[in-house]
């Protein structure tokens, strides 16, 4: 019998480019532009020129009087570059939330609470007048080029705040881009006129590696702006000087690794059951020479240890962690009982480091630390792994946990939630008093489905965890989803929200649903297509309400707990209640 | 100690020193007084309507009224206290005429009920999840109409690939039924496996009567079968776990009626409070 083979083509670099419609005339008339005009052209790989970046990873984008480029605390993977006219950058304190389209944090009043018996309405998802009404300094577009968030009133705006402008020739938000932190400043465009290109994250990857030029200015931006500040909010670099400190950035190291956008190839691997450990990218090896000090600065990393022909994952880092102090401070200490890195540690998704070498942190970092402050020395016993330190329990959150329930979490990348639906499956009779609750606080739809994951005893449902790393943030062209300023919750505003789906496409935990919404009476909405008006929904925590989730609020066995998976030791406290 | 047993014991001394004092003020009146009983009638009467508003309570979550947890264990333990008020208010004899028989029947049922539910609610869940096979309660349906379909289609396919139809035959006779709908309710509520190892037997029984091919069907077939039979154990108990509440509610509705007729027809009879 014959067989029929599907034959595809091998999946390529730039099979989807940034924008379809960028033109070989546009690629000439960047060429010619700086920085690329001073570009060495010899340095670039045959198979990605430097044409072919600006090609597939970059658009020329036209900004209108007010538009908004960027906005504080969005998280972008692209950079821009100033082609021609101007763009203002609002200097601190920035603007109001409300301006920027997103939505003003504010909880109901004791009356409003008591008025919802009242005033909710009968049919699911009825959005009122009120809750779609933009703020009236700002102004919501969309289209097929795009969507944007408009200022309203300019000038006022300029008056009432202090503002930098950027003109021809600058870069902005390559440090945002690269190392996957929020944007730091609102950026808006001046005139009709500002012509924007915004190079995706790739590109700009791949522009740093081959220009040495762009490599160093990065660089040196990111050393001056940031790297300082990070560093002296870690204890062991508190007591530098400031020429310390200097010394210590000059020769710090910095890499990303991983996939920026992560969630997509996680879901397909997932989807293919092929995701596996072993294949992760190793920032560090079990047994290497300890080379520095691995500083973790955005992301996630997976630290484990070699157990029988695998690794046990003892803990998983989030932004803030150290790897190879303790190896490195025993070493310093006792260079004749030099010892190599005791554990392994691996990207999950992406991770963006810092990494202080150790001859820096011998000469310059550990002589100015207390020495009660250093951590314990290794003994013997520890190395021969006949003894289990403080240090190393402390760490071994599996010991805690559990250490099935420890790799369920990582494997499944639950470790990202700052607020993960937990519920004990011993307690919890299946009753759905969280599902109506649910669906009673929020029009009449519940924002999560009882449903998900299980690894003995503890389900984790499908449900926003508002992620550490929110990648659904990621990509929404009108910033309606946001993080609220009191709780830090991911919140979609439902005024500036279009309905593009694309925060729903990225989340990895399948969380965010598309929904039709309908009028006060109960009819959907249309737009003037009569195509459904469609939003994003989600669980926001309840934050308008008083008293917190109703979920949590209303299981009557204590079953459903909101849990921070970067807090095990709470989650085993609940645990072992 | 752990959170559990601390908060047991909580309410269980709270329960023990109200159960003390009512019994204490009870015997102080009832020695002064012959009224005695519109005391532990109106405690009794009052603490049914606040057990009656827990559900209502359920209905409006958005109302910051604290955590239903906490709002459950006072509802059991309250519940519980009703039982003591109910023997001191009924002298701990058996009612004599009719009216009062339907009442005490009535609370006897909402009290059983309750300690059902409660028996239920805090050791079925764990027999749920031992068992695994998790699903929600409203999906079962449609698993089940999955699996069935997926049985039929591979009870009908053996026939042309194995030129024999007793699969086929014994699909009709033994398993049609079977996956028609949720079947040995209570042997799942009472943990009995004799039903599914007898499908099981027989199916070995059947065994040599086919050869190579539609054993490797029936084997599947046997997958299939205890799927269902894992799926129909979550139906029984989850049902259970729900249907208990309806009779626990709606018969407290009717309690409470009952009660308000009591008091009318007993201040009516007794011409009022004095």
């Amino acid at each position: 019998m014959d067989t029929v083979h599907f034959v595809i083509d091998k999946p390529q670099r730039w099979d989807s480019s940034f924008d379809p419609d960028m033109s070989e005339a546009d690629v000439t008339r960047l060429m010619a532009l700086r920085p690329f005009s001073e570009m060495d052209l010899e340095k670039f790989s045959k198979r990605t020129p430097l044409s072919g970046i600006l090609k597939n990873d970059a658009r020329i984008r036209r900004f209108k009087n007010g538009e908004i480029i960027v906005r504080a605390g969005d998280y972008g993977s692209s950079a821009f570059l100033v082609l021609s006219g101007h763009a203002r950058v609002v200097l601190n304190p920035g603007l109001p939330a409300s301006m920027l389209g997103r939505r003003k944090s504010q909880r109901k009043g004791l009356f409003e609470i008591v008025a919802q018996l009242w005033t909710n309405p009968r049919d699911p998802e009825v959005r009122t007048e009120a809750e779609l009404e933009q703020d009236s300094g700002v102004k919501a577009r969309s289209g097929s080029k795009g969507a944007g968030v408009f200022l309203q009133d300019v000038p006022r705006i300029l008056d009432e705040h202090k503002t930098a402008t950027m003109s021809a020739g600058d870069f902005f938000g390559e440090i945002a881009a690269l190392s996957r932190t929020s944007r730091t400043a609102t950026i808006f465009a001046v005139g009709d006129a500002t012509e924007l290109l915004e190079i995706r994250w790739q590109g700009l990857r791949d522009l740093l590696r081959f220009d040495v030029h762009l490599r160093h200015h990065i660089d040196r931006i990111y050393r001056e702006r940031t790297l300082a500040t990070h560093l002296r909010e870690i204890p062991i670099f508190k007591r530098l000087s400031d020429e310390q400190l200097k010394r210590v950035i000059e020769q710090t190291q910095f890499g990303t690794y991983g996939d920026y956008d992560w969630s997509g190839d996680y879901k397909r691997l997932a989807k293919e059951g092929k995701h596996s450990p072993e294949k992760e990218t190793i920032i560090a090896q079990e047994g290497d020479y300890p080379n520095g000090v691995v500083l973790i600065r955005s992301g996630f990393a997976r630290l484990s240890q070699k157990f029988g022909h695998g690794h046990r994952t003892l803990n998983y880092l989030g932004a803030g962690c150290e790897f190879g102090l303790r190896e490195i401070a025993h070493n310093w200490r006792h260079p004749a009982d030099a010892v190599p890195f005791q554990q392994t540690l691996r990207v999950i998704g992406y991770t963006h480091v810092i990494v202080v070498p150790t001859a820096v942190m011998e000469e310059v970092v550990l002589p100015t630390v207390a020495e009660s402050a250093l951590p314990p020395i290794f003994t013997p016993g520890e190395l021969a792994e006949t003894e289990v330190s403080e240090t190393t329990r402390t760490l071994d959150a599996g010991a805690k946990i559990g250490p099935e329930l420890m790799e369920f979490l990582t494997e499944n990348r639950f470790f990202n939630g700052s607020s993960t639906m937990v519920i004990d499956l011993e307690r919890c009779t299946r009753c759905d008093d969280c599902v109506r609750a649910c669906a009673t606080t929020n029009e009449g739809n519940p924002r999560f489905l009882r449903h998900g994951q299980i690894s003995g005893r503890i389900m984790v449902a499908n449900s926003c965890m508002h992620c550490a790393d929110p990648v659904c943030l990621i990509g929404c062209p009108t910033g309606a989803i946001h993080r609220g300023q009191v709780g830090g919750e991911v919140i979609v505003n439902q005024a500036t929200c279009i309905g593009c789906s694309i925060c729903s496409n990225n989340c990895p935990y399948e969380a965010i649903r598309m929904v039709e919404i309908r009028e006060e009476d109960g009819a959907f909405m249309v737009d003037k297509d009569m195509r459904p008006i469609v939003k994003a929904t989600k669980c926001d925590k309840c934050s308008d309400q008083i008293g917190g989730p109703a979920c949590e609020r209303s299981c009557p066995h204590g079953a459903l707990k909101r849990m921070d998976m970067n807090n095990l030791d709470a989650f085993a406290k609940w645990l072992h209640r | 100690m752990k959170g559990f047993v601390r908060r047991r014991l909580l309410w269980v001394s709270l329960l023990v020193a109200a159960t003390v004092s009512v019994a204490s003020v009870y015997t102080l009146w009832a020695g002064a007084t012959t009224r005695a009983a519109y005391l532990t009638g109106w405690l009794l009467f009052g603490v049914m309507v606040v057990l009656t508003g827990y559900n209502w309570f359920k209905k409006i979550p958005y109302l910051p009224l604290g955590r239903s947890e906490v709002w459950l264990q006072f509802h059991i333990y309250a519940g519980l206290f009703t039982g003591v008020l109910f023997l001191l208010h009924v002298k701990g004899q058996w009612p004599t005429g009719w009216f009062e028989i339907v009442l005490t029947c009535l609370y006897g049922v909402v009290m059983i009920s309750g300690v059902v539910g409660l028996f239920i609610s805090r050791g079925w869940p764990k027999r749920l999840t031992a068992r695994g096979g998790e699903v929600p309660f409203d999906r079962i349906p449609i698993i089940r109409r999955e699996l069935r379909e997926r049985a039929e289609a591979m009870a009908l396919a053996v026939v042309a690939e194995a030129k024999s139809a007793t699969i086929a035959e014994f699909y009709a006779r033994r398993l049609q039924d079977f996956f028609a709908g949720s079947r040995h309710f209570l042997s799942h509520l009472f943990e009995i496996r004799q039903p599914l190892n007898a499908l099981v037997h027989e199916f070995n029984e059947l065994n040599r009567f086919l050869n190579e091919q539609e054993r490797k069907v029936a084997d599947q077939l046997v997958a299939l079968v205890r799927q269902k039979d894992g799926l129909d154990y979550q139906h029984a108990l989850q049902l259970t776990l729900r249907l208990w509440l309806f009779i626990h509610i709606p018969v407290t509705y009717s309690l409470m009626l009952w009660a308000v007729a009591h008091i009318i027809l007993v201040y009516g009879f007794s011409a009022g409070a004095r």
